[in-house]
């Protein structure tokens, strides 16, 4: 094992210089970034992106819309999933106040993930059998159809990650145009948390013989609720 | 790994007879080719973020030592265990004493080209660890037990059918070659794997200086399995892969999803600022960051070939290349192939003699270097490398002795002129059409596939003097 100094003296030998002791003057970036007028906009590029992607969603405005498009997707299964498995629906500790509404309207039992288990591979299990897993978002991308989730204490990464479906919810007001203004944010935020994920679309592959292929890995099925508030 | 053992000219005649292959690889590049198209056209300023891409990758370089200094302070101010190696020997030393410290029996992996350059799995596994490679391409070649074919599609020379074949002992059923049951197969197979996990091994497309954190980019969403499931997790990093903050990050995402894929973005991006807060509930408690040099310091000072180290590995310059597109990876026989891998290997390895006919799988048409996100001049720096090798004395004899011969007789023009006739008197026996079609070796080397023109009847110098005495 070689010690940092030395490491790094090599490097500065074979650049011929000294290490430079403050930060390199940043270069210079002029990209035209790709910008949309307004929230209303950003919204419905978002979800035009994220369901070419192969991702469902919907724009909705109140907890009706909500209800509805939550019965249009899942309909009754929610209810047969929970008499196989009590934690079919695996969820965040805190969504957005109109979604926990619906869901307690709906009666879908929702297990909260940071409570499963004290054990983290039982937690880990548990995600894996359940059903749908189901989050909010911190941020999201119009361009790319992206959302983007700040791991947290009351989160849980992998609520997105191994349950078969994902749903997440996100504000239109968390929308932004593109990946610039996102990383210049969380950036503001100072030491970024342990993980940020973000995430466009169903998991996909086109390893073998280049033919797409959904869900290798993650969630198959991937749903976004966009509330407008 | 028999593709190894093979010549140079085995392994290219083996390429050549293999339609699939070629067909496959064709098509794929065709694709990935088109899609990166599409996706920078939609820009409407690709050469904007490729100016940008450039200067950022320069400035990065220019300034190594100063970020990789300052990623490893705020990697170790919060606690990661930051490992450095000088060789690839040294890397998977490292690695090893990870493993065995843990007593790890299953250790995932996801994609990481450092851990094929360092040949990490054949030495996990002689210590009795299982390693499951679970990116499919590279689940699949792990099976097969071989290399990577392409940088971002590892499998792309594998049929459908060669797949269900590899898999069925494993199922131990039949499977049909549909791709949804194999990828459904290989989902199922991976699901209990992922949970058992130990140990964790990622790759690293990006590390970001000034906040010490790991960017990784996958469509399968392993990357993210395996950098959340098991309790310690270790990320293998070529020592040139970091941007300074978030602001080049932006650009230097955009340019990888674009040229690799055409994607806007890949389905997961995921940043890394390890470890685990106490509190989350998710996420590895221990993290290794190991940083490679592996003689990536001897080309950061060689003026000549600095800009080999700005690559960001996406693929670009292999789907355009005709060498690769006629003869996949394999042909070359190392790990990276395509343009690139004909640059970097030479240099990393230092071995002229098993790695000198690299910088010649190439017609220099400069496709590669137009693709390129970065523009890293590679068929200029192939030419260098070219020069580098020549001057090392690492041409055969016969190459040396033709090269003399030419000096020789285009520095005496009497001797020339004799030599010319001597030509085409003795090209006789082999003219067709005009063309030279046979000969004795080392002609015939050349001839066997081509023709070559032949001595002018009547040389240049002849023509030239006639037309001045007529005047
Ligand atoms: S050399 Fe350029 S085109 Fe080729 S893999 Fe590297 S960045 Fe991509």
């Amino acid at each position: 094992m070689t010690n940092t100094n030395e490491f790094i003296n090599h490097l500065a030998s074979k650049l011929g210089r000294p290490t430079p002791t403050e930060t390199p003057p940043p270069v210079e970036i002029s990209v035209p970034q790709y910008r949309l007028s307004n929230t209303e906009e950003r919204a419905s590029i978002f979800l035009q992106n994220w369901q070419a992607l192969g991702g469902k969603g919907a724009i909705v405005k109140s907890e009706n819309d909500m209800l509805q498009c939550l019965k249009e997707w899942f309909g009754d299964l929610p209810i047969t999933w929970f008499k196989d498995n009590p934690q079919a629906l695996i969820a965040w500790d805190m969504l957005p106040s109109i979604a926990e509404s619906a869901f307690s309207t709906l009666n879908w039992p929702l297990t909260r993930y940071t409570q499963s288990s004290l054990d983290p591979r039982d937690r880990y299990s548990i995600a894996a059998h359940a059903e749908l897993g189901i989050t909010g978002s911190d941020l999201g991308i119009a361009l790319s159809g992206t959302i983007v989730m700040n791991s947290d204490p009351l989160r849980g990464r992998v609520v997105s990650l191994l349950p078969p479906r994902h749903l997440a919810f996100i504000e239109t007001t968390k929308i932004r145009n593109n990946l610039f203004e996102v990383l210049e944010e969380i950036s503001a935020l100072g030491t970024p948390p342990a993980a940020i994920e973000m995430i466009s679309g169903p998991s996909r592959t086109s390893d073998i013989e280049m033919d797409l292929s959904i869900g290798v890995h993650g969630p198959i099925e991937v749903y976004v609720v966009v509330i407008d508030n | 790994m028999t593709m190894f053992n093979l010549t140079t000219d085995q392994r290219v005649d083996k390429a050549l007879a293999n339609n699939f292959l070629r067909q496959a690889t064709r098509r794929a590049t065709d694709r990935l080719r088109n899609n990166k198209y599409k996706a920078s056209d939609e820009l409407g300023n690709w050469e904007e973020w490729r100016n940008a891409g450039e200067t950022i990758r320069k400035h990065v370089i220019a300034n190594l030592d100063f970020y990789l200094h300052q990623l490893i302070e705020q990697m170790e101010q919060r606690g990661v265990h930051v490992h450095l190696a000088k060789t690839p020997a040294d890397a998977v030393g490292i690695v090893r004493n990870i493993v065995r410290e843990h007593d790890a029996k299953n250790v995932l992996k996801s994609k990481s080209m450092i851990s094929e350059e360092i040949h990490l799995n054949h030495a996990l596994e002689e210590d009795g660890a299982a390693v499951v490679e679970t990116d499919l391409g590279e689940y699949i070649i792990q099976i097969a037990g071989e290399p990577p074919s392409h940088i971002i599609v590892p499998a792309m020379h594998k049929t459908r059918q060669q797949v269900a074949d590899l898999f069925e002992p494993i199922a131990g059923h039949a499977l049909s070659s549909d791709t949804p049951t194999l990828t459904r197969f290989a989902r199922i197979q991976m699901r209990e794997q992922f949970l058992r996990g130990d140990i964790g091994i990622t790759g690293c497309n990006f590390a970001v200086a000034n906040t010490g954190s790991i960017v990784m980019v996958t469509n399968e969403g392993n990357g993210r399995m395996v950098s959340t499931l098991p309790r310690v997790q270790i990320t293998l990093m070529g020592m040139e892969r970091i941007v300074p903050s978030f602001r080049e990050l932006d650009i230097m995402l955009n340019l990888l999803a674009r040229s690799a894929t055409g994607q806007r973005l890949s389905s997961y991006t995921t940043i890394l600022t390890p470890p685990k807060k106490s509190a989350d509930s998710d996420g590895p408690e221990e993290y290794h960051l190991v940083i490679l040099d592996h003689n990536r310091s001897e080309i950061l000072g060689d003026k000549l070939f600095r800009t080999a180290l700005n690559c960001i590995r996406c693929g670009a310059c292999f789907n355009v290349c005709p060498v690769y597109r006629q003869l996949g990876g394999h042909a070359y026989g190392s790990v990276y192939s395509g343009p690139i891998g004909s640059v970097i290997t030479p240099l990393l390895e230092k071995d002229w003699k098993k790695w000198g006919h690299l910088p010649y799988f190439s017609s220099l048409c400069g496709a590669c270097t137009e693709g390129c996100p970065v523009r890293i001049p590679l068929h200029d720096l192939l030419v260098k490398l070219r020069m580098r090798k020549t001057q090392s004395g690492h041409t055969p004899q016969v190459e040396q002795q033709i090269f003399k011969a030419y000096r020789y007789l285009f520095t005496r023009e009497k001797t020339l002129r004799r030599a010319l006739r001597l030509g085409a008197h003795l090209q006789r026996p082999f003219v067709r059409n005009h063309r030279i079609t046979g000969g004795p070796p080392p002609l015939s080397n050349w001839t066997k596939s081509r023709t070559l023109p032949m001595v002018a009847p009547k040389p240049f110098m002849q023509i030239w003097a006639d037309l001045n005495n007529k005047r």
